[in-house]
């Protein structure tokens, strides 16, 4: 488990989704990556009930990610999160009278999955209700768990194959205490994504207003 | 009578009384004579009681005694009458008939006791038989008679009852055979039917093969025909694609040259001897059972041969694999199954091939095709908490430690049975190549000596040997060679006294090679040793090469001056520098 960076790279003009896509992966296999399957992360939210009214309803997002096969992770938007057993979907079910799933809000974000020496590079396409809403680019870099020490080395990979989108130290890594040992696990990536869902979430449909 | 005139003759008794004293003026004074009792008490006194009936029978013996106790009596009665004057004449009357008395009680009391015969009995005196011979005879006949009729009806009971136990023995016969059955195999009643399962099922196997088997009843024999020695109520029939016997070979050849004759490994071992006391059908079940296993050994050995991708793709022809642990090497493995009939067939058996049947690995093969089968049905443990899920109980840990997908597979076991077994024969193959490269050598070197010491102790992946080598009169110089070879599946690493580590490839003249320059290294030593033992070990070293180069030259010159017919002959072992002049 290494450090990741979940970014979003915007739709070039005038390209579809898909065409975009494609752009990346050819620019990744000219940069000499190999292609190692595919990957897919999605997320569920569910609502939490009978809460004192006058205070939003909290959500909770189920994800899972198929680096972690075995593994499902649940989050509260900036709150406490867990990783958890398979399982944890058959419970949600037994939890249906305290949490209730907002079945049109489910998001996935699926592509394929690239591996160049120890950095490993998964360009997806966030989908929601089968309508795609944008890409998704994340690169993990295997061999270190701190993020301040490879932060730099990252984004200059980055750059060599995103151009001008590269973005900034994420949120999660600032937010970790300086000075002492604060290694990166799958809950930062989970975050990422779960702040890059939402974002696309807000985001208007691309393409809707073509009737 | 006449003659004179009567005589009257007047008789008187002589009633004399005794005088008892005779006065002074000579009047006598007679002793009063006894009166009618007295009389009578006086000849009591002489009545003898201890006289009995059978005194005819004591004979003379009773009368002296007789005598003795008349005598005693009186002395007794003088005694006492001398003791006792008082007493009177009727005392010993009286005690002879209380004697009497008591006598005749105490017989009184046996006939009452005898009467009853409960505790006493009477005997009487066995006579001689005075009966005539011939009654004799026809009694004897008539009671004879009669003993032999009950004897005859007896007879001819038994042998009925026998007849019918018979029968019933056949029948609780099967019965108890069936029983016996039970203990060891699984049945099961099926409409009129019974049936078995000979598979490994229930033992943890997935293969599809039904192993039912039924028992047959075989009680319907003629009683009178002798039954047959191995005769059993019981048989049973086995399914006809498990009959006979089967076994899997294992051999590692040198690359056969043709491929022409690949799959027709028919080689037929004999059927190992059954014990005595064992049940046919037992012999039977179990022959089926092992052909069962060896089909489901090479079925999952053909599976993975087939699907798994290896760098030499191995060769599954009809019922053998073929693959190439190391080049210029073959591994077959075949499963051999000969159904019982085919032996008439061979007139003359085939001569005995070299048997290179690996023995160990058809061991390996099975006994990993039932740890497989323990892990499907052990492998559901019990987890901890009860809500956890089945299986493996590292792979519980895996959803919450978010492990990836490498880890997950290192916890998985990925290694089938070809390839376990094919590691395994390169060890063998490894070892015993190993084994005969340091014998060949240490056979054709005789100077200095190599030794091997085997570990007994080994794994089924590795195995160690020490060599050393040393020389005869030198051993206290050549301990520094000591070499530790761990022998693993595809390499052997040597490690030195020192500490050094080398490893070598499975070549064989890469060992050999190793172990040359090893036995130079000796020789090295050797040659110093003599020579220049006068110098100290600290310059040694160092100057070993000028005083090689000093003699080179000295002994050359003087060979060159002195004799131009020599030939000079240089050896340069490596790693030592070191030069041997040959001179002819």
């Amino acid at each position: 488990m290494g450090v990741t960076c979940v970014c979003q790279v915007p739709v070039s003009e005038g390209k579809s989704v898909q065409q975009t896509v494609d752009v990346l992966h050819k620019k990744l296999e000219q940069l000499g990556a190999v292609k190692q399957g595919s990957f897919c992360v999605d997320c569920e939210t569910y609502h939490a009930t009978g809460n004192v009214s006058g205070q939003p309803t909290k959500l909770l997002y189920v994800m899972h990610n198929s680096e972690t096969p075995l593994s499902c992770m649940g989050l509260f938007e900036g709150g406490p999160c867990m990783i958890a057993d398979a399982n944890f979907d058959v419970l949600m079910i037994k939890l249906k009278s305290h949490f209730q799933n907002a079945k049109g809000h489910k998001v996935e974000c699926r592509g394929s999955r690239y591996r160049y020496c120890d950095f490993l590079i998964k360009v997806g396409t966030v989908t929601m209700s089968s309508s795609a809403r944008g890409i998704s680019v994340e690169v993990e870099y295997c061999p270190c768990v701190v993020p301040g020490d490879c932060w730099n080395l990252t984004k200059e990979f980055m750059q060599s194959f995103l151009g001008p989108s590269v973005p900034e130290l994420p949120s999660v890594f600032a937010a970790k205490p300086e000075g002492l040992f604060a290694p990166s696990d799958g809950v930062d990536t989970m975050t990422q994504y779960l702040e890059l869902f939402n974002k696309l979430r807000k985001q208007q449909v691309p393409g809707s207003n073509v009737r | 009578m006449s003659g004179g005139p009567a005589v009257r003759v007047s008789i008187e008794s002589t009633c004399e009384k005794q005088v008892q004293e005779v006065a002074l003026d000579g009047t006598e004074t007679y002793v009063p004579p006894l009166s009618m009792s007295q009389n009578l008490a006086k000849l009591a006194q002489r009545i003898d009681f201890s006289q009995g009936s059978d005194s005819e029978e004591d004979g003379i013996d009773g009368k002296p005694r007789d005598r003795e106790w008349t005598k005693q009596e009186p002395e007794e009665e003088e005694g006492t009458v001398k003791f006792q004057p008082s007493l009177w004449p009727w005392d010993s009357v009286r005690n002879n008939l209380r004697s009497a008395l008591t006598e005749m009680c105490v017989l009184h009391d046996v006939l009452s006791v005898v009467k009853e015969k409960k505790y006493m009995a009477l005997d009487p005196v066995s006579q001689d038989p005075t009966t005539p011979q011939v009654f004799q005879l026809i009694s004897k006949k008539k009671s004879l008679g009669t003993a032999a009729q009950l004897l005859l009806k007896g007879a001819e009971k038994l042998s009925k009852s026998v007849a019918e136990n018979m029968e019933n023995r056949r029948q609780r016969d099967f019965n108890s055979e069936l029983l016996r059955l039970r203990s060891q195999w699984k049945l099961r009643k099926v409409g009129d039917k019974i049936l078995g399962d000979l598979s490994y099922r229930s033992a943890g196997s997935l293969f599809p093969h039904h192993g039912t088997f039924e028992v047959i009843k075989n009680t319907d024999l003629d009683l009178d025909k002798k039954l047959p020695e191995d005769y059993c109520p019981l048989d049973v029939q086995i399914p006809s694609d498990l009959e006979g016997s089967a076994y899997i070979k294992v051999s590692i050849q040198k690359q056969a040259p043709d491929i022409g004759d690949l799959g027709t490994v028919t080689l037929f071992r004999r059927p190992p001897k059954t014990k005595a006391g064992t049940q046919q059908w037992h012999v039977k079940l179990e022959a089926a059972q092992n052909v069962l296993l060896c089909k489901e050994i090479f079925a999952q050995l053909s599976r993975e041969a087939v699907q798994i991708k290896s760098q030499i793709p191995h060769i599954v022809v009809k019922n053998q694999i073929i693959s190439q642990p190391f080049p210029g090497l073959q591994l077959s493995i075949s499963l051999c199954h000969s159904t019982g009939e085919k032996k008439n067939h061979r007139a003359t058996p085939d001569k005995p091939k070299p048997d290179d049947h690996l023995y160990v690995l058809e061991h390996n093969l099975h006994q990993m095709m039932r740890e497989f089968h323990k892990q499907q049905l052990s492998s559901v443990v019990m987890p901890h908490p009860a809500s956890a899920p089945f299986g493996h109980k590292r792979m519980r840990l895996a959803g919450p430690m978010a492990y990836d997908k490498a880890e997950i597979t290192s916890l998985q076991h990925n290694e089938g049975l070809l390839e376990k077994i094919i590691k395994q024969a390169k060890h063998i193959f490894l070892r015993s190549r190993t084994a005969r490269t340091i014998d060949s050598l240490a056979s054709r070197i005789e100077d200095p000596q190599i030794q091997a010491h085997w570990s007994n102790i080994n794994d089924v992946f590795e195995s160690s040997v020490k060599v050393l080598i040393t020389s005869q009169g030198y051993e206290q110089i050549c301990k520094s060679i000591q070499l530790q070879l761990n022998i693993g599946v595809e390499q052997i690493r040597v490690v030195h006294r020192d500490g050094r580590v080398v490893t070598l490839s499975h070549q064989e003249q890469e060992l050999q090679d190793f172990l040359l320059s090893q036995v130079s290294q000796i020789l090295h030593l050797l040659i110093l040793i003599p020579k220049y033992h006068t110098y100290n070990s600290k310059t040694l070293t160092g100057n070993t090469l000028l005083l090689h180069l000093y003699i080179f030259y000295f002994l050359f010159f003087k060979l060159y001056l002195a004799d131009s017919n020599c030939i000079i002959l240089f050896e340069n072992c490596f790693e030592c520098n070191i030069f041997t002049l040959v001179c002819l």
